[in-house]
């Protein structure tokens, strides 16, 4: 199989970035800097990961904001054009979460829906629209000093609010910028014409900002506790079992999945996604057992090392009487070490 | 024992004209008090950040290609065999902190174990820098 490549693939070739799949995608893992100092310095400073692998499909016209109401889990009326807003579609009989999306609400009758990478399809079966992935590279500037870097060179785009959407001229093209993320951070992502992004991209360096990867970006949203499609979420795992019940509107109007989803939110989930913080540095894994006393009740969606807080950390399915502060045992390759239930994020924790 | 995930390297990798090497991408060094042994510039450079490291026990009696211990990055995980048979006679403890000297100093701080050898052919039959160098050109 052929992969897609970002428009700024050249670019990341000449950074003499470590390439990797995902998604379908050749996308950079890393850079020479390393994932762990990319991680840090999004903590601390500010980084830029080209994301051009997640869909963008465009909805446009008068009925757009019905079908979106109707199709999706989160409350669209909740915002006003110039607002994104992170939601779920769901599937219509068993309410498993089929993607999670972030939809970027740009003018009255205009959209820009944007689903995971292999999530696309399946998101334009729902609602349509034209895909327009292949036309633009995403940007996505995250940090502390993402603000203040990028306001020396394109004040307008650091001036977004958080969760905003603006449309920014940049070169005489239409960029898209949203403060939005994925890593826990303040920062915005900027959809921007492909012939156009390499200068954009080297724009944003110049200001000091290192590039990082996705290898930086899984142990970020890591510990940010942001989940991951096919790990936290997916077709047999309902938004109410990955703690997510704010992205469903039970107030709103019927929409995909309500129905199915309605008795296990009378019932309560029988699971629920936790937050591990482990007593070594080994990395957990996914699919990992979870003990709690001598049985294996649980399993790991999502696991590794924590840069922050040089331990491994894991978001895991356990049985819903788990309770924040409990000790549980990881099972990682034959080797048992003791975790704790700690409360999400592990970025935002203390330790002595 | 580096399993890439599909991922490109880059050549200009260091391989040492003095040590031996195995398939596996571990060097051996002989020295006076037995053979030490650790994982080449080219695995650390295909694994990435090192951030764990599973080391043997001192006294774990190993045949050549057994289970040694494990390397595990951000991304992936790798298991060091043995590259002769022999006894673990030291492990370097000081990586259960600082797993990322193998990255900065594959062949020097970041050494992973030393073996006592049984024999003296386990160490000749290893591959000399030239075939490791060939190996690693693919």
């Amino acid at each position: 199989m052929t992969l897609r490549q970002s428009s700024l693939h050249e670019v990341h070739l000449a950074l003499d970035a470590k390439m990797t799949e995902f998604g379908g995608w050749e996308m950079p893992l890393s850079y020479p800097s390393g994932t762990i100092r990319e991680h840090l310095a999004c903590r601390s400073d500010a980084v830029v990961f080209d994301v051009s692998h997640l869909g963008t499909v465009r909805l446009e016209g008068t009925g757009s904001f019905d079908l979106l109401q109707r199709t999706f889990t989160n409350d669209l009326s909740r915002i006003v054009p110039g607002q994104a807003q992170y939601t779920h579609l769901l599937d219509a009989d068993t309410a498993g979460v089929v993607d999670d999306i972030i939809v970027w609400w740009i003018d009255e009758e205009r959209f820009d829906v944007m689903p995971n990478a292999s999530n696309t399809v399946r998101v334009r079966e729902a609602i349509g629209g034209e895909d327009v992935t292949s036309g633009r590279a995403i940007l996505a500037v995250q940090g502390p000093e993402a603000r203040r870097r990028v306001a020396t060179v394109l004040p307008e785009v650091a001036s977004v609010p958080h969760f905003g959407v603006r449309r920014v001229d940049f070169e005489g093209h239409e960029c898209i910028i949203a403060g939005t993320g994925y890593t826990g951070e303040d920062g915005f992502e900027c959809a921007v014409p492909s012939e156009v992004a390499a200068h954009f991209f080297e724009l944003v360096l110049s200001t000091g900002v290192i590039a990082a990867g996705l290898g930086a970006r899984d142990t970020l949203r890591l510990e940010a506790c942001l989940p991951l499609h096919s790990h936290e979420l997916g077709p047999d795992i309902t938004p109410l079992q990955a703690g997510l019940g704010w992205v469903v509107s039970w107030t709103k109007d019927d929409f995909r999945g309500r129905q199915a989803l309605l008795s296990e939110r009378e019932e309560g989930p029988s699971r629920r996604l936790r937050a591990l913080l482990s007593s070594s540095r080994r990395p957990p894994h996914p699919n990992d057992a979870v003990f709690v006393g001598d049985l294996a009740q649980g399993c790991v969606t999502s696991g590794n090392y924590s840069p922050l807080l040089e331990r491994g950390i894991a978001l895991a399915f356990v049985p819903s009487e788990v309770e924040i502060g409990d000790i549980v045992t990881i099972e990682t390759r034959g080797s048992l070490t003791e975790a704790t239930v700690v409360r999400p994020p592990f970025h935002r924790l203390h330790l002595p | 024992m580096v399993s890439d995930g599909g991922v490109r390297y880059d050549a200009a990798m260091t391989i040492p004209e003095n040590l031996r090497y195995t398939s596996y991408h571990e060097w051996a060094r002989l020295g006076e008090n037995g053979i030490a042994i650790g994982i080449t510039d080219f695995a650390q450079e295909a694994l990435g950040d090192v951030v764990f490291v599973d080391l043997p026990t001192i006294g774990s009696v190993l045949n050549v290609g057994d289970k040694l211990g494990e390397v595990e990055s951000t991304k992936s995980v790798s298991e060091v065999y043995a590259p002769i048979t022999g006894t673990v006679i030291a492990i370097n403890e000081a990586l259960g902190s600082a797993p990322e000297t193998i990255n900065t100093d594959p062949y020097g701080e970041g050494w992973f174990c030393v073996i006592e050898p049984t024999d003296e052919d386990g160490f000749a039959a290893l591959l000399d820098a030239a075939a490791y160098t060939e190996l690693t050109d693919h």
